[in-house]
């Protein structure tokens, strides 16, 4: 009997500690559906949510805030997408930036930092991704979260043995469903990703959009970093940019979107409307599968080691810097390259330009850190 | 007198010699209108045609040109270096496109077509899927313009040393327009 009664209190002891953990747990599950602070600046006309555009999408974690810098004077539109990869954070960052430094002079720019809002809410499995990094500014800490490359599953599940791309037909592995730069042209009955890549199809065609990016990152080790990969009918514009670019010191990679490669953002926004579409790929050590240790300090200093020991034995095919791939430099790179594309659209359409104001340098951006260009928190109520 | 009239003729001599081999060694002529084409279908053809526009000269940008498109031709300029998207976006394999290559450089030689291999893409156009395209283009070309970091491995450099062509490594894409503008003079 007393031996029952031991067990008895051995297993309450147990379902408590298995309680807390489940409580931990829990709270950092929910966590990752708080929203992150997004400061505009003063030049904001007006934020809005993508539903606005595909009505099918409210009330879905798919519904993601879009903002609009509009100068009121006649001019071409931009549109540029942050976090269509939630685990590719210079660019969700550089959009970030741009929103709380933004005024537009002539035309209107678009931009959405969480194009795929869904992501942000779950991290990647069996990667050890942090669920949040954090950026110092002049008093006080940014936070934002890091998530994953695709949909939360949450929202889409399960996923089909084959993703079957629509109109196409094209087959790619089925957790592809719920990568948005897989999903385009979208449909609005569609997964949440469909939805999502029909609601941003809408509003290029309903804003008339002229020239549009999707900000990305890839592994140090893929050969498409550091890259401007258009539509064909962008290639002067991107080659121009390219030039442009190298007059600062910055080395871009200019790749054409493959005509069969069906449901990424440069080969469908440019089959479907008139816009003129830009992709940008910068180096993050965090996503490569040389890496070691996968914290917080790899996301924002992207130094590691072992992509330095690649480099020194002559293992790397393409520009790896020993002194790593900040955020900072990630971010100026993505800024940058907008900066570049939209002097070289200028250049080519002197009659309508675009005239972008208070957006940092990259050089600014090096030698201030990210920090500098971010709006510090509010303070903490008592 | 007669010493110095027959040294005047060993310097004479010496100088029809020199001036009769440095075009041989590369000073080869090269001549409007051009035909820019890419070997590995990266979208580094269309930098290097936006350069021959910015210096005025006639260059038609041909990523796919075949023999046919060589008539009337008096310069063909080869941009090697592979590109997995380019090549998706033509729809062909690597391996058509080194046989279109190979029959196009064939050409060329057949036609006594002066070619200019430019290499512009630096590291992300070297390596084992580049490096065929670029060895094809750099042992048929007259002259070789290379921007340096496609060439910290000497592998340009050593082709030109090898089979005494002229080459000129450059630090920017940009600075490619300097050697370009001379080689068409």
């Amino acid at each position: 009997m007393k031996t029952m009664q031991r067990h008895h209190w051995t297993a309450i002891g147990f379902l408590f500690g298995a309680l807390i953990l489940a409580g931990i747990a829990a709270r950092d599950f929910l966590r990752m559906r708080t929203p992150d602070l997004i400061i505009p600046s003063d030049g904001l006309s007006r934020t809005g949510l993508l539903s606005e555009y595909a009505p099918d999408l409210a009330g879905t974690n798919g519904d993601t805030p879009y903002y609009l810098y509009d100068s009121r004077n006649p001019g071409p539109t931009m549109l540029v997408l942050g976090g269509t990869h939630p685990n590719e954070p210079a660019g969700f960052i550089a959009t970030v930036v741009m929103v709380e430094n933004l005024r537009v002079a002539q035309g209107r720019v678009f931009v959405i930092p969480q194009a795929c809002l869904s992501g942000f809410s779950a991290t990647e499995p069996l990667e050890g991704y942090p669920e949040r990094f954090s950026v110092p500014t002049s008093s006080g800490e940014r936070i934002f979260r890091f998530g994953s490359r695709g949909a939360n599953p949450l929202d889409h599940w399960p996923d089909p043995l084959v993703y079957l791309h629509r109109p196409s037909g094209q087959q790619l592995s089925g957790n592809e469903t719920r990568n948005l730069n897989r999903s385009y042209p979208g449909r609005s009955d569609g997964s949440i990703m469909e939805r999502v890549a029909n609601g941003i199809m809408r509003l290029l065609e309903t804003e008339r959009v002229t020239l549009a990016f999707d900000l990305h990152e890839a592994a140090p080790e893929i050969p498409i970093i550091n890259a401007i990969v258009v539509h064909e009918k962008a290639r002067d514009l991107g080659g121009m940019a390219v030039l442009n670019l190298e007059f600062e010191g910055l080395q871009y990679a200019l790749e054409i979107s493959p005509q069969n490669f069906r449901g990424l953002s440069h080969r469908e926004w440019g089959d479907g409307h008139a816009v003129l579409p830009i992709l940008m790929e910068t180096s993050n050590p965090i996503q490569g599968r040389l890496r070691g240790p996968t914290d917080v300090v790899l996301i924002l200093r992207g130094v590691d080691i072992r992509y330095q020991t690649a480099l020194e034995v002559g293992r790397m095919r393409i520009s790896y810097d020993a002194e790593g791939e900040s955020l900072a430099k990630r971010v100026g790179r993505h800024l940058a390259g907008i900066s570049a594309v939209v002097s070289a659209y200028n250049e080519m359409y002197p009659d309508s330009p675009l005239m972008l104001e208070g957006l940092p340098a990259y050089t600014e951006l090096l030698s201030q850190g990210v920090g500098a260009f971010l709006k510090p928190p509010p303070p903490v109520q008592p | 007198m007669n010493i110095i009239i027959q040294r005047a003729a060993i310097v004479l001599l010496a100088l029809v010699i020199i001036a009769g081999i440095a075009p041989a060694q590369g000073g080869k002529k090269f001549e409007t209108p051009v035909l820019v084409t890419s070997a590995g279908q990266s979208a580094d053809v269309t930098l290097v045609s936006m350069l021959f526009k910015r210096a005025n000269l006639a260059a038609k940008p041909a990523p796919q040109a075949k023999a046919g498109d060589l008539d009337n031709v008096k310069t063909l300029v080869v941009v090697p270096g592979f590109s997995s998207k380019g090549l998706g976006a033509a729809g062909i394999s690597r391996e058509d496109e080194l046989k279109r290559i190979k029959q196009l450089l064939e050409a060329a030689a057949a036609k006594k077509i002066p070619v200019l291999m430019m290499h512009i893409g630096g590291k992300p156009r070297r390596g084992q899927q580049s490096d065929d395209f670029c060895k094809m283009a750099a042992e048929a070309a007259n002259h070789l313009i290379v921007v340096k970091q496609g060439d910290e491995d000497g592998f340009f450099s050593t082709i030109a040393k090898d089979a005494k062509k002229p080459i000129d490594v450059v630090d920017k894409i940009a600075d490619a327009a300097k050697p370009l503008a001379a080689l068409f003079q």
